[in-house]
C-alpha cells in the first residue's frame, strides 16, 4: 500500500535525467523533492502521472502499475502555470472536472467552496487572463484536486507567491492530508520542506543522493550542531580550539557550530563550563536540511527554472 | 499505447470546448459575418453590374420601313447588342431599342435632333436583291466602338433575314449536332456527354476542388494554432494529465472541424441564397425580367461524393497538422512548422486544376487513389463522369486506412511534441521522444 518507484532511468538524448531511481512513499505522507534545477525533479513527476515513459524501471500504486491505475488517481500542479486565458474560471474548472468524471454540478459547487476558502469567490465568473499570477495558481490547485485524486503531485507549488498565498495554499495543502491523501512535492524552500514534510528524497542529476524520513535525512551525515551564546564574548573564539568543532556561523543572537561525527557535543559544554563563561544559550541539533543539501549538492541555485525539459537539454 | 482510455466522453467534453471557444471568438464572429456578406455581395454583381451599367445605356430609335422583317428580329437586335442572358451582360453599359413603326419617321427624326435618342437606326430594304439596308444617324465616330457594334448586330439582323428568306433560321442552322462518345468495346454504353456539359462540369468541379482547398488550408492551420495554443499557454500540461493523446487529438480535430464547417456552412448558405434572390432583386431594381445563373450539374452523386470527400480530407489534413501543431512552443511558429503540409495541399490542388481538362489520364486515375490527393482528383473524375462506384469506394477504403495511420502518427508525435519545449523541435528528436512516449 504505497508509491514505489523502482529502479526507474530515463534518457533524453545524451542527457541522462534519471538514473536508476528507487523509492518508496507511503499512502498519507507529506514527501518532498528536492534537488537543483535540472535534477530530475520534474522528470521523476511526469514519469509517476505516466505522461513520460522511462525508459527502464516501474513506478507502481498500491501494487498495481501506474500504466494501468485510472488517471483520477493523480492530481497534478505542473511547475508551468497555465490556463486557458479566455475561459472563464467556472468552466475551465467544470471542464477539468468532467475530463476526471466529475458530474458538472458537483464540480461547480466544489470550485465555489473553495473559491470561498481561497477568498476569491468573486473570481468564478472572471477570465483566467484577468486574474494575477497568485490567483491563477489557486485556480490551478482547484483544478488538481476536484476530483479528489488519493495522489497528489505539485511541481513547486510555492514558487512566485506572496507570503499570504503561502499560508493558504498550506492550509489547503495540509487539509488534504487530513483527508488521508498522499501529497508529493517539489522545492526549493528548505524551511517549507522542514515545516510540512514526512518524508525527502534529494535528487541530483537524476540521482537520489538521500533519502528517507527528514528525522533521518538530518542525521544521516553524523554530524551535529551546536549553538551556543554566552555573555560578554560574542566571538566565542576558544569555539575553534576544541577537537572536531568547526565554527559555521557567527550571528548576533548565537554562534553555531559543526561537531564532527563521533565527537560528542556535549564537550563544548564542557569547555563552556570550564572557562566559567555565563552561558545564555545552549542548543544542541541535526544539521538543517539546506546544510544537508549544500553538503550533497553543493549551492543551493535559486534562480528561477524555465521548463524542465529545457533545463534538460540544455 | 497502453493507457490510453477509451476515446469518450473526453474527446467529446474537448470538442465541445473547442468549439465554443472558436465560435465565441471575436474574429470568428466578424469573420464569418464579413465572409458571408462577401459572399452574398458576390452572388449580386451582375445585378449591379448591370444597374451601373444601365445609366450608360446607348437610346437608339429603330424605323422599320422594309416590309417583312423576320418576326424575331427586335430579339437578334437586341441580343446581338445586349448579349445573351446565358452569356451575361455586357460590362461596358448596353444599348435600349425603341422600335418604330415606318410612319413615325419624320417624328423621330425630331426626337434624335432634341437629343432624347443617341442615334437613329433606319432599316429599309433594297428593291433589287431584297436585301436590307440599314442607316444609322449619330453623332457618335463612325469608326467607333459603338458604331461598330451596331454595324455587327445589323449584319447578324442581314443573316437572320437572308435565312427566313431561304426558309430557315439562325437557331435551326446553329443547333448543337448530335453525337456521341463511345469505348473501344461494342458492348459498352455511350457516355452522353455533349461538349456544353463537358465545359460546365469541368467549372463545377473546379468550384468543389477550390471548396475543398480552401477549407483544408484555412481550418487545418485552426487546428495546429489550437494546439500551439494550448502548450504555448501551458495548459497542456494540466491536460496531459486529465486526458490521453488520443482523446486531446480527437477532441481538436472535432471541434476545430465543426467551426470550420459551421463558417462554411454561413459562408455557402449566403451564396445559395444570393442565387436564389438574384433574379428577383434583379427584377426589382432594374425592372424586367433576367433569370438568374441557374446551378446546374450539380447532381445527387456528386454532392454526396463531395462531402464524403470533403469530411474524409479534412480528417486526414487536421490529424496532420495537429501533429506540426504540436512541434512549436508559440502560435507565431505555426506557419513555418506548417509549411511542409501547406505544399502537400498546394500540389494536389494544382494537379487537381490540370487532371480536370483530363480526368481520364492514367496518371489522374492512379494518384486519384493516393490517400493526399483523392479530395482533389477523384472529387474531379466523379465530376467529369468517368468512375464507376467500386472506384470511389476503393478511394474511400484507401483513405479511411491512411486516416487510422495518421491517427496513430498523430497521436505519437503529438504525445512527444507537447513537452518538447524549445526554439525548434527537429524531426529527430521527435521521432526519438515518439518511440518512448506513452
Amino acid at each position: 500500500m504505497s508509491l514505489v518507484i523502482d529502479s526507474v532511468s530515463k534518457n533524453f538524448g545524451e542527457v541522462q535525467a534519471l538514473y536508476d531511481v528507487s523509492l518508496e512513499i507511503k499512502p498519507g505522507e507529506v514527501f518532498g523533492f528536492l534537488g537543483a534545477n535540472g535534477a530530475g525533479k520534474t522528470t521523476a513527476m511526469r514519469i509517476v502521472l505516466d505522461i513520460l515513459r522511462p525508459d527502464s524501471g516501474t513506478v507502481a500504486w498500491n501494487g498495481r502499475l501506474n500504466t494501468e491505475v485510472s488517471r483520477d488517481t493523480w492530481g497534478y500542479l505542473p511547475e508551468e502555470r497555465g490556463l486557458y486565458a479566455k475561459m472563464k474560471v467556472i468552466d475551465q474548472l467544470t471542464f477539468f472536472g468532467k475530463l476526471h468524471g466529475v458530474k458538472p454540478k458537483k464540480a461547480e459547487q466544489e470550485t465555489r467552496d473553495w473559491l470561498e476558502r481561497f477568498r476569491i469567490p468573486e473570481y468564478a465568473d472572471k477570465r483566467a487572463e484577468q486574474l494575477s499570477k497568485g490567483n491563477q495558481q489557486k485556480i490551478q490547485f482547484i483544478a488538481a484536486i476536484l476530483h479528489d485524486p488519493q495522489v497528489l503531485l505539485m511541481d513547486e507549488p510555492f514558487t512566485g507567491l506572496d507570503p499570504v498565498n503561502v499560508a493558504l495554499l498550506k492550509e489547503a495543502f495540509l487539509e488534504m492530508k487530513d483527508r488521508g491523501k498522499t501529497l508529493i512535492f517539489s522545492t526549493h524552500q528548505m524551511e517549507t520542506v522542514q515545516e510540512l514534510c514526512q518524508s525527502i528524497a534529494i535528487l541530483d542529476r537524476g540521482r537520489v543522493v538521500v533519502g528517507g524520513t527528514v528525522r533521518d535525512v538530518r542525521r544521516s551525515s553524523g554530524r551535529q550542531m551546536v549553538r551556543i551564546a554566552v555573555d560578554g564574548d560574542p566571538e566565542i573564539a576558544w569555539l575553534a580550539t576544541i577537537d572536531g568543532v568547526r565554527v559555521s556561523r557567527r550571528g548576533q543572537d548565537y554562534t553555531e557550530a559543526e561537531v564532527a561525527s563521533g565527537h560528542d557535543p556535549e564537550l563544548v559544554l564542557q569547555e563552556a563550563l570550564g572557562r566559567r563563561c555565563r552561558i545564555l544559550h545552549f542548543e544542541i541539533t541535526d544539521p538543517s536540511l539546506e546544510e544537508i543539501f549544500i553538503e550533497h549538492v553543493g549551492q543551493i541555485d535559486t534562480s528561477e527554472r524555465t521548463l524542465a525539459p529545457k533545463a534538460v537539454y540544455a | 499505447m497502453t493507457g490510453w482510455r477509451t476515446l469518450f466522453p473526453n474527446a467529446w467534453y474537448i470538442s465541445v470546448r473547442e468549439f465554443r471557444s472558436r465560435a465565441s471568438s471575436r474574429s470568428f464572429v466578424i469573420g464569418t459575418v464579413l465572409l458571408a456578406i462577401l459572399a452574398f455581395a458576390a452572388t449580386q454583381a451582375p445585378v449591379l453590374i448591370d444597374k451601373v451599367a444601365g445609366g450608360s445605356q446607348t437610346r437608339i430609335e429603330v424605323v422599320d420601313l422594309a416590309s417583312g422583317l423576320p418576326s424575331d428580329a427586335p430579339t437578334v437586335l437586341d441580343q446581338s447588342l445586349n448579349g445573351t442572358a446565358t452569356s451575361g451582360s455586357s460590362l461596358l453599359g448596353g444599348y435600349a431599342l425603341s422600335w418604330l413603326a415606318g410612319g413615325q419617321l419624320s417624328a423621330a427624326q425630331q426626337d434624335l435632333q432634341g437629343g432624347k435618342f443617341d442615334a437613329l437606326l433606319i432599316v429599309d430594304r433594297d428593291p433589287a436583291s431584297s436585301d436590307l439596308v440599314f442607316t444609322l444617324r449619330t453623332d457618335m465616330p463612325a469608326d467607333g466602338r459603338q458604331a461598330q457594334t451596331i454595324g455587327n448586330a445589323v449584319y447578324s439582323l442581314a443573316i437572320e433575314d437572308r435565312l427566313a428568306r431561304a426558309g430557315t433560321s439562325t437557331a435551326a442552322v446553329l443547333a448543337p449536332a448530335k453525337w456521341s462518345v463511345l469505348p473501344v468495346s461494342l458492348s459498352g454504353t455511350a457516355t452522353t456527354n455533349n461538349i456544353n456539359q463537358e465545359l460546365s462540369s469541368s467549372l463545377l468541379s473546379t468550384g468543389l476542388v477550390v471548396l475543398i482547398f480552401m477549407a483544408i488550408i484555412t481550418y487545418g492551420t485552426w487546428v495546429a494554432m489550437s494546439v500551439a495554443e494550448e502548450k504555448g499557454s501551458r495548459v497542456m500540461e494540466l491536460m496531459l494529465n486529465a486526458t490521453t493523446p488520443l482523446q486531446m487529438l480527437a477532441g481538436k480535430v472535432i471541434g476545430n472541424g465543426a467551426a470550420g464547417l459551421t463558417q462554411y456552412g454561413a459562408i455557402l448558405g449566403a451564396v445559395l441564397v444570393g442565387l436564389l434572390v438574384q433574379g428577383p432583386i434583379h427584377r426589382a431594381v432594374l425592372g424586367g425580367s433576367d433569370s438568374g445563373p441557374a446551378v446546374s450539374g450539380l447532381t445527387v452523386p456528386l454532392v454526396a461524393s463531395f462531402m464524403v470527400l470533403f469530411a474524409l480530407g479534412f480528417l486526414l489534413y487536421s490529424l496532420l497538422y495537429a501533429a506540426l501543431g504540436s512541434l512549436v512552443s508559440r502560435q507565431e511558429d505555426v506557419q513555418s512548422a506548417t509549411s511542409p503540409l501547406m505544399m502537400l495541399v498546394m500540389v494536389g490542388y494544382f494537379m487537381s486544376i490540370v487532371a480536370i481538362q483530363s480526368v481520364t489520364d492514367t496518371w489522374v486515375v492512379v494518384l486519384s487513389y493516393v490517400p493526399f490527393f483523392s479530395p482533389y482528383l477523384m472529387l474531379a473524375r466523379v465530376a467529369g463522369g468517368h468512375v464507376q462506384l467500386w472506384e470511389f469506394g476503393l478511394a474511400v477504403v484507401f483513405m479511411l486506412a491512411a486516416i487510422a495511420v495518421a491517427l496513430f502518427l498523430a497521436a505519437r508525435i503529438y504525445s512527444a511534441g507537447v513537452l518538447l519545449y524549445g526554439q525548434r523541435v527537429g524531426l529527430r528528436q521527435v521521432l526519438k521522444a515518439a518511440r518512448v512516449s506513452r
